[in-house]
């Protein structure tokens, strides 16, 4: 094998990034707005007010103001209205499907034994809704535990602490770092099985098989090109997801900030290597699946089927281990879910090297990688014939 | 002719695609310092023979040696230059950029055989030129400056001179002619009449065998002839205005 030769793969596709700026864009500015995007929509949601319809026992007036200021003291911003005392269930049920509560609640006036708490909801975002009947059961035992009396004195104050990061972290910074891993190999496998595509069809492969060059020489090459840009994609974007900068108020201008001031214990660079290792076997599936494809739309056609999966499958939403039997199986064959567990590894508990779990991750990428150096080789034939 | 002197030898060359007998038993025995032209009409197997001899498709049935080596072999590649009928180059690489990627994929090759090269094609003043800006007839000389850079003794060319200028292409033959003459061996296919007139010897090939070889003078008089072109309709069964000659098996 030759170095040069390699070298010359990898410098000549460097050089035709040079003057594509569009795709140059699409390297460095997509990702950073969609991840952008992504920390504007999960770091700012509008905390919306839960509006509750109330009937029975809890209608009156007392036991109206007690919720409220509960609700209030735990910052819940909670809006009550009563049904009156003598409403009926479906009374609370109309309330809902006319969409004038969130949530109904109806406690039947009875007397003597536990009071039977009937909670009406939509049914149309079981995630808010199951958030919102955990908050709502705390407030309710909180409303009518008789205070000063029982077990406790007075009701009882939590302080909740976290072994990584802080009690206080978001959804944002479980997931800046693992898409990190995503959106490199998301977009190493579209520029490399199209770039890798263009080559087969324009006959500069078969070209480049009249000179000396060996398959593996042309497939390392491209891993070497496309790591280098995979690389300064994912120092962008890692800079990006830890820095924050406050841009004060100009003129017009209000203050903003750059950057998503992500909470990382962890070491960048070894964060940066796994998204690397990752993205050296995306660079490969793509000269693999190059193969199957005539056009560049069945290129992109492969998406649905090699990057969404992952997506979904990876543990970067949901973990790997509650998944289904089956779909786990498939989840532990796919470069993803390691990458995953490696990035947040590193980033979230800040493991290093020396742990096992990241050098588990790193192996199996390098070995994904390297199967597919070879699986990609081996369709640069001589001939399609 | 000993065989062991030739730089390009082929034995019983069989390609087929399907039902196509696209090289249909060939052999040869092409001997260095000389210039061949391959001449025959479309789909007669031109393209399909150059690349089973330079080892670019494999053979389904003979064998072709480069300078005594059985193809394909990798050594070997270093030591061919192959134009392809369709140019293969890379768009958005400037011209010195496509030529320096070449050279450098053949092994080292200087800075200055690169200038070289480019004056040859004359694309020196358009180096920085990426490769989709230029003329056809450039892109075409943008191909053959790869296929020279290396200065290879065994040279393939196909149909190298599609869309050049009259003048540019005098000037290509001269230069072939003057690689010819230190030792290269050179395979042209190419349906330009007078440039088939500057070769040393033809091969016509006709549904992918060879059935007539000669120099030039010799497949005009065998073709009854003294135009080349009027040798060319009479070799590929056609009469002078281009039709089939009925029962005119070669
Ligand atoms: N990859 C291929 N797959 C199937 N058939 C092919 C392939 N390449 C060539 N052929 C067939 O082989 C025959 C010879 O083609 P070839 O390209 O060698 O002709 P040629 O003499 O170079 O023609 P031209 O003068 O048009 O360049 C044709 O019938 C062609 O259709
Ligand atoms: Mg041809």
């Amino acid at each position: 094998m030759s170095i040069a030769r390699v070298l010359a793969v990898a410098r000549r596709i460097a050089q035709g990034f040079r003057r594509d700026e569009r795709t140059l864009g699409l390297v460095f500015v997509v990702p950073i707005v969609v991840t952008a995007l992504l920390g504007w929509v999960l770091r700012d949601q509008m905390d919306a007010t839960v509006r509750v319809a109330v009937a029975g026992a809890i209608a009156d007036q007392a036991a109206q103001s007690r919720l409220e200021t509960i609700a209030a003291e735990s910052g819940i911003d909670l809006e009550v209205r009563s049904l009156g005392l003598n409403a009926s269930i479906e009374d609370v049920r109309a309330a809902v499907r006319a969409g004038r509560a969130d949530v109904g609640i109806l406690i039947p006036i009875q007397y003597g034994g536990p009071p039977a708490v009937q909670v009406v909801t939509e049914g149309a975002d079981p995630a808010a809704e199951s958030g919102m009947m955990g908050a709502l059961q705390m407030l309710l035992l909180r409303a009518f535990e008789p205070s000063g009396s029982g077990l406790l004195n007075g009701p009882p104050t939590f302080r909740h602490e976290t072994v990584y990061l802080s009690p206080d972290a978001d959804t944002l910074d479980v997931l800046a770092p693992v898409f990190l891993g995503y959106f490199g190999y998301f977009f190493v496998f579209l520029l490399t099985g199209i770039s890798f595509l263009r080559e087969r069809v324009g006959g500069t492969l078969d070209r480049l098989l009249a000179t000396p060059v060996t398959r593996v020489e042309i497939v390392l090459g491209y891993s070497l090109g496309f790591g280098l840009f995979a690389t300064l994609q994912v120092i962008v974007l890692t800079l990006f997801v830890l820095a924050r900068i406050d841009v004060p108020a100009i003129g017009p201008i209000p203050a903003f900030t750059i950057g998503l001031d992500v909470q990382s214990v962890g070491n960048p660079v070894l964060a940066f290597f796994v998204a690397l290792v990752l993205s050296l076997g995306a660079v490969n599936l793509g000269v693999f699946l190059s193969t199957f494809a005539r056009t560049e739309l069945q290129i992109i056609q492969f998406i649905p089927l090699v990057i969404v999966p992952q997506g979904l499958l990876g543990g970067i939403f949901w973990p790997v281990d509650r998944l289904p039997d089956i779909l786990q199986v498939v989840a532990r064959a796919l470069p993803m879910t390691y990458a995953v567990d490696g990035l947040r590894e590193v980033m979230l508990k800040g493991a290093g090297l020396g742990s096992a779990v990241v050098q588990g991750d790193l192996a199996v990428l390098a070995g994904i990688a390297v199967l597919f150096v070879a699986l990609a080789a081996g369709t640069i034939k001589r001939e399609v014939a | 002719m000993s065989a062991s002197a030739a730089a390009i030898e082929a034995e019983g060359l069989h390609k087929t695609f399907g039902s196509i007998h696209a090289v249909d038993g060939i052999d040869l025995a092409l001997q260095p310092n000389r210039v061949y032209g391959l001449l025959g009409p479309n789909g007669s197997g031109k393209t399909t023979l150059i690349r089973l001899i330079a080892g670019l498709a494999r053979a389904t049935a003979g064998e072709a040696r480069i300078l005594g080596t059985r193809m394909p072999s990798r050594p070997m590649l270093r030591r061919i230059g192959y134009m392809p009928q369709a140019e293969a180059l890379y768009p958005e690489l400037s011209v010195r950029e496509n030529v320096a990627f070449f050279a450098r994929l053949e092994g080292a090759v200087s800075n200055d055989a690169i200038d070289r090269v480019l004056e040859l094609v004359e694309l020196g003043d358009r180096r920085g030129t990426p490769a989709m800006h230029l003329s056809g007839g450039m892109r075409r000389r943008l191909s053959l400056a790869c296929t020279l850079v290396h200065e290879p003794p065994i040279l393939f060319l196909d149909e190298p001179t599609v869309g050049v200028d009259p003048a540019l292409r005098v000037q290509f033959w001269a230069h072939f002619r003057r690689l010819a003459a230190a030792g290269t061996t050179i395979l042209v296919a190419s349906h330009v009449m007078d440039e088939a007139d500057r070769c040393d010897e033809l091969l016509f090939v006709r549904s992918g065998k060879v059935i007539a070889r000669g120099t030039p003078t010799e497949l005009r008089q065998g073709a009854g002839t003294t135009d080349l072109e009027a040798a060319f309709l009479h070799y590929a069964g056609l009469d002078a205005e281009g039709r089939p000659l009925v029962a005119s098996e070669p």
